[in-house]
């Protein structure tokens, strides 16, 4: 095995986008340590201008040839383009909102974005991972970092608890899906790609055997901590209380697609012989999360803990998508994670804002904040209202059709109590909005009577502005002009082969044997 | 049973005997100390399983990576967080302890009755390879060479962030009183009510 | 020698680091217990490795990845043990309650 043959074989340049953010992460690192204190003026924007060239570059991979790199580990198709896009974006907003919030709190800025980077390095890798040690290794870079970010205020007992729980959790889920990973690399005879591993699979045996049924449930335990679906959501309002603020709209959205991106990868690729099974055991997730998310929100007081079970439910609305099975419910799913992406970032940046001005986020004290900053009012009403659905905002649209295909697949239950849900949550983000915009100034809250004068030109409000302004319009600009974002979920659906390769054929034995040839690369010959 | 199988087999015994009772000791013994040099054990006796198995290189990586780093560490912290405090008694747990050990002994039948019923497809008949090392180092450097990098990428954010979550800070002072200012290194927004009246 | 037994010492020792996960008051015995469920994947997969993939031994290469990783992730796991320890003073789980509705 010669050495320039292997390199010729690697494809490398598919995990250009993951390489300009690791250039991104250790120019950060090395500019942090040369220059000192004094740099993190600039060093934000470094970062974020190394996401957006991550942007291009996967602008520029969009559909390649051969999007198979480093011999089946890595899959550089239009689905995992998307998501990567999605965790970029989403770190990109992140980092706008928690330039000041950081140096608020008086920790480093610099630690906070390498650690920040390495977890959208972590979920873009996760997003494209093909092979049962790729998807691990990714998996745990996302997560060691949003251990260390969620504890990073650490003199703050709340942040401290927040990250052990959260730890203890994260690590003990992973192991479980480790276990679940390691009997699939037995049943399949000693395979960890997911293509050879469902191939193999389908080969020797008709029926499927016990435990592919155990190791699926073991996989699925660490999936649904990742997209925080009921119940495995414990964590979730605990660690969304005590993280800085702009950790946890990352959580929420970044940290949240990866979990889908692995979902779908996962399930689709690697679990065809249980479809049946699979199906089963999401359905019960998502009806769960819906319910329980949605409802238990409403008894909230804390506003980024509303927005903890607020996300859960949402959780549960993207995964009427995975469930229907087509080339619709794909796109519903990525449509709808692209719509919540500006909106749940877009709230979090004005719970941010908010909480920067008064040191609060308890939800009544938000009352009569129309009085004192109307922008703010008006952003937040929209994030909201969007996150609940009301038409004609980007949300309504999302649910809409994520609730249209379910339909069409014939999953009326869910649907039905995804309706129900929905109805329920349009009451508490209501209820916020109502709060915020009451007439009478004796319905004040405290916060409200001493809300400081609003300053833009303080150093570091502005890039909050820029956050706040960008999300907020295009939370109300994908309402109304939702074609483009629509015909690129259907796009990145399409064109996969992987997901195209899983929806043609029902017959489940079949699809294994059918997405087998086409990525199915030559190993390297271990004799040498 | 020729002789080396016997060797073998007892040598299984013996090692998994060691590592399940320390094991067992490590989640029950009282003292946390006993836990830590335990843990030791477990693994030293897991590397002994990896050299049965024909895995000299991961044995030897149990023994340098387990024993000689996590297992340190691990002393390390029980030094440091040693206070010797009784915990508050809290009822039910008890209880808790029947009901999860019986969950978990549910869990290791359902597991074993996988392992004995999956018809395993055991290769025979395959040329093992010369040396572990070689064989895991080409793996390294070809299909698995992104996992590779980004795995040294992980471990270099972990130091990072371990640094500067348990080094000590040098809190600015405030001039006038000299104490630490408060809201150094915490959340902007303030607790709760619930929490403050604890 | 079969490869059923190591399987059934790896359930074995995975179902006592589970009870330990769920049972433990002190947070570094948690930690301990997640080595120990880690350390039963590794057997598993080597177990496989040997039997199952002699020739290619992807799992020997799954169980290096696991190593390295569990020692950074028992890293972090300590610092954070640290820091919250200095600010409460105490490692027992059960008072670890300021975040709950």
């Amino acid at each position: 095995m010669e050495f320039s043959n292997v390199a010729s074989q690697l494809n490398a340049w598919v995990i250009m986008p993951e390489g300009v953010v690791i250039l991104t992460l250790l120019s950060v690192l090395l500019i942090d340590l040369i220059v000192g204190r004094t740099s993190v003026r600039w060093t934000p924007y470094v970062a974020i201008a190394g996401l957006t060239a991550s942007l291009g570059a996967l602008w520029l991979q969009w559909d390649p040839a051969d999007p198979i790199a480093f011999l089946g580990g890595f899959s550089g198709d239009t689905l995992s383009t998307l998501f990567r896009g999605i965790i970029a974006l989403s770190s990109i907003v992140t980092i706008l909102m928690s330039i000041t919030y950081v140096e608020r709190t008086g920790t480093a800025l610099g630690e906070f974005l390498i650690i920040l980077l390495t977890a959208t390095v972590g979920g873009m890798f996760l997003s494209g991972a093909n092979e049962l040690v790729m998807i691990f290794v990714a998996l745990e870079t996302l997560s060691i970092s949003s251990y260390l970010l969620t504890g990073y205020m650490k003199r703050d007992p709340r942040s401290n608890e927040a990250a052990l729980k959260y730890l203890l959790i994260g690590a003990s889920s992973s192991a479980i899906w480790l276990y679940g990973a390691s009997l699939l690399y037995g049943l399949s005879g000693g395979e960890t790609r997911l293509t050879a591993i469902a191939a193999n699979l389908a080969e020797n045996a008709d029926v499927p055997p016990l435990g592919l049924i155990v190791a699926l449930v073991f996989v699925v335990a660490g999936i649904a901590f990742k997209i925080s679906a009921v119940p495995f959501h414990q964590w979730t309002p605990d660690v969304y209380e005590g993280s800085p603020t702009p950790v946890v709209a990352f959580l929420s959205v970044g940290s949240k697609a990866a979990g889908f991106a692995l979902a779908v990868r996962l399930l689709a690729a690697a679990f065809p012989l249980v479809s049946e099974q699979w199906h089963f055991v999401f359905t019960a997730l998502a009806i769960l999360s819906m319910v329980l998310g949605n409802v238990v929100a409403l008894a909230q007081t804390s506003m980024k803990r509303m927005l903890a079970y607020s996300s859960i439910g949402q959780a549960g609305f993207v995964l009427i998508g995975l469930l229907s099975n087509s080339v619709d419910g794909y796109a519903s799913m990525l449509f709808y994670l692209l719509i919540y992406l500006f909106m749940n970032l877009g709230g979090f940046t004005c719970v941010i804002l908010f909480s920067l001005r008064t040191g609060t986020d308890e939800i009544s004290e938000y009352s009569g904040l129309y009085q004192k900053d109307p922008l703010l009012t008006l952003a937040f009403s929209i994030c909201l209202l969007s996150l609940g659905g009301i038409p004609p905002l980007a949300g309504f649209f999302g649910k809409i059709y994520l609730f249209w295909v379910g339909w069409q697949a014939g999953l009326y239950p869910l649907v039905l109590v995804g309706l129900i849900t929905s109805v329920i949550s349009i009451y508490y983000y209501i209820r916020v909005v109502k709060m915020m915009v009451v007439k009478e100034p004796q319905e004040m809250s405290v916060a409200i009577k001493n809300y400081p004068k609003i300053q833009w030109t303080l150093p570091g409000m502005r890039p909050l502005q820029v956050g706040l302004v960008l999300t907020m319009v295009a939370t109300t600009l994908s309402g109304i002009l939702a074609n483009p974002l629509f015909t690129l979920a259907n796009n990145a659906v399409v064109k996969t082969e992987m997901l195209q390769a899983t929806l043609k054929s029902p017959e489940a034995t079949e699809t294994a044997r059918a997405i087998a040839p086409p990525v199915a690369t030559t190993p390297p010959d271990p004799q040498g | 049973m020729n002789l080396s199988e016997g060797v073998q087999l007892v040598s299984f015994g013996i090692l998994t005997f060691l590592m399940l009772g320390a094991a067992l000791g490590v989640v029950l013994s009282p003292s946390v100390v006993y836990s830590a040099f335990l843990l030791g054990l477990t693994f030293s006796s897991m590397a002994g399983l990896y050299l049965l198995l024909n895995a000299d290189f991961v044995a030897a990586a149990q023994i340098l990576v387990y024993v000689g780093a996590v297992n340190v560490l691990i002393l390390f912290g029980v030094m440091l967080v040693n206070k010797r405090q009784d915990y508050r008694k809290e009822t039910g747990l008890l209880l808790r302890q029947l009901l999860t050990a019986v969950v978990c002994f549910g869990l290791f039948a359902l597991l074993g009755a996988v392992t004995v019923i999956t018809p395993w497809q055991i290769a025979e008949g395959v040329t093992r390879v010369d040396s572990s090392v070689i064989a895991l180092a080409k793996h390294l450097f070809s299909d698995y060479l992104l996992p590779f990098e980004v795995a040294s990428v992980l471990l270099l954010m972990a130091m990072i962030g371990a640094i500067v979550l348990a080094r000590r800070d040098l809190l600015m002072e405030d001039p006038e009183t000299g104490m630490p200012a408060e809201t150094e290194l915490a959340l902007p927004e303030r607790p709760r009510e619930t929490v403050v009246s604890e | 020698m079969e490869l059923n037994y190591f399987l059934l010492v790896a359930a074995a020792l995975f179902c006592i680091g589970i009870y330990g996960l769920v049972t433990s008051r002190n947070a570094i015995r948690v930690l301990m217990s997640i080595e120990l469920m880690l350390n039963a994947v590794n057997l598993n997969l080597m177990a496989f490795s040997n039997f199952l993939d002699p020739d290619d031994i992807r799992g020997q290469v799954f169980s290096v990845f696991v190593i390295t990783i569990a020692a950074a992730e028992a890293a972090v796991g300590l610092a954070i043990v640290l820091a919250i320890y200095r600010n409460r003073d105490t490692v027992d789980m059960e008072q670890f309650n300021l975040l709950k509705w």
